[in-house]
C-alpha cells in the first residue's frame, strides 16, 4: 500500500473502496476470538456483516469446520484479509 | 448515462439469513455454545426465535495430574427459544456443513 | 420492533429467561420495552440449590442486554405469523 491516497490511481483508496473490490475473492476474516474464517467473500454491509461462500473455519491454525454459507456478525469482526490461497478449481 | 441500476442485484449478508426463514440453521454462540434449530423469526440485530432447538455447550477441562485436555459437550432440547442477537457470531443453514 | 410487539403479547405467559450469567429465572412476563428489558413476576430460580441468594425473590427487573435466551411457551409461539412479521421487517429495514 503506498502512503499517500492521492497517488497510484490503481489501487483502491479508502476503506470502503477496499471492502468493494473485494466481492468475490477468497478472502481471510479473523475474528476478535482469533478464530480464521476462509472463503470467497459474497458480500458485506455497513455493520461489517459478512456473507461468505465455501467458508473454512480454522481455530488455532487447524481446520475444525466447512460451511457452504456462512453469515458473520459484523461485531466479531477483527480484520478482512485478501487471501493468495485458490481454491479447489471450478465450481 | 453510464450508472446501472445496481439496486435489484444488490445482495447483502442478512439476504442469507432471510432466504433461511423456516429452515433448519447452525448458529454459533459466543462462549462455546451452538444451536441448531429452525429459524421461525429474526430481525437485522440477529435476535432469532428458533424451533426444536439443540443446544451444545462445548467445555474444556484440564486433568489435573496429567495436564490433558477433556473436551466435554452438553446437549439439551428445547421447543422454542429467543435468541438475543448480540451472542451471535456466525449463522448457517446446516444441511450443507461438512 | 418485531420482538417488542411479539413480547407484548406474551405478557402473562410464562417463560423463562436465561441470563449471560447461566442465571435462569422462571417467572410470569408482566412488562417487556423497546430495549427488550423485562419484568417477571411469581419468579423461582431454575437451579435453586446453586443460586439460594434468590430463595426470597418473587419479581425483578431484568435488562435486556444480559439476556442470552428466552425459552417461549410454545403455545405462545405461532409460527406463520411470525414468518409474516419477520418478512415485513426485512422489507421495511
Amino acid at each position: 500500500m503506498s502512503g499517500t491516497g492521492e497517488r497510484g490511481s490503481a489501487t483502491t483508496k479508502t476503506p470502503a473502496d477496499f471492502l468493494k473490490s473485494i466481492r468475490g475473492r477468497p478472502v481471510v476474516v479473523k475474528l476478535n476470538s482469533g478464530v480464521d474464517y476462509r472463503g470467497i467473500l459474497a458480500c458485506l454491509d455497513g455493520y461489517m456483516n459478512i456473507a461468505m461462500e465455501q467458508t473454512e473455519e480454522y481455530v488455532n491454525g487447524q481446520l475444525k469446520n466447512k460451511y457452504g454459507d456462512a453469515f458473520i456478525r459484523g461485531n466479531n469482526v477483527l480484520y478482512i484479509s485478501t487471501s493468495k490461497r485458490t481454491l479447489a478449481d471450478g465450481a | 448515462m453510464g450508472s446501472t441500476e445496481e439496486e435489484s442485484a444488490v445482495k447483502e449478508p442478512l439476504d442469507l439469513i432471510r432466504l433461511s426463514l423456516d429452515e433448519r440453521i447452525y448458529v454459533k454462540l459466543r462462549h462455546d455454545r451452538e444451536l441448531r434449530g429452525k429459524l421461525h423469526a429474526y430481525d437485522q440485530h440477529l435476535n432469532m426465535i428458533l424451533g426444536d432447538v439443540e443446544e451444545t455447550i462445548t467445555t474444556v477441562e484440564i486433568d489435573d495430574e496429567t495436564y490433558e485436555e477433556i473436551v466435554r459437550t452438553t446437549k439439551r432440547m428445547v421447543p422454542f427459544l429467543f435468541v438475543r442477537g448480540d451472542g451471535v457470531i456466525l449463522v448457517s443453514p446446516p444441511l450443507r456443513t461438512a | 420492533m418485531l420482538f417488542f410487539s411479539y413480547f407484548k403479547d406474551l405478557v402473562g405467559r410464562e417463560v423463562t429467561v436465561e441470563l449471560k450469567n447461566d442465571l435462569a429465572i422462571r417467572g410470569t412476563l408482566h412488562s417487556v420495552d423497546q430495549y427488550l428489558n423485562i419484568k417477571l413476576e411469581n419468579t423461582r430460580v431454575v437451579d435453586q440449590e446453586n443460586y439460594p441468594h434468590m430463595l426470597s425473590v418473587r419479581n425483578c427487573f431484568i435488562r435486556g442486554s444480559v439476556v442470552r435466551y428466552v425459552q417461549l411457551p410454545p403455545e405462545g409461539v405461532d409460527v406463520e405469523l411470525l414468518h409474516d412479521a419477520t418478512r415485513r421487517e426485512a422489507r421495511g429495514g
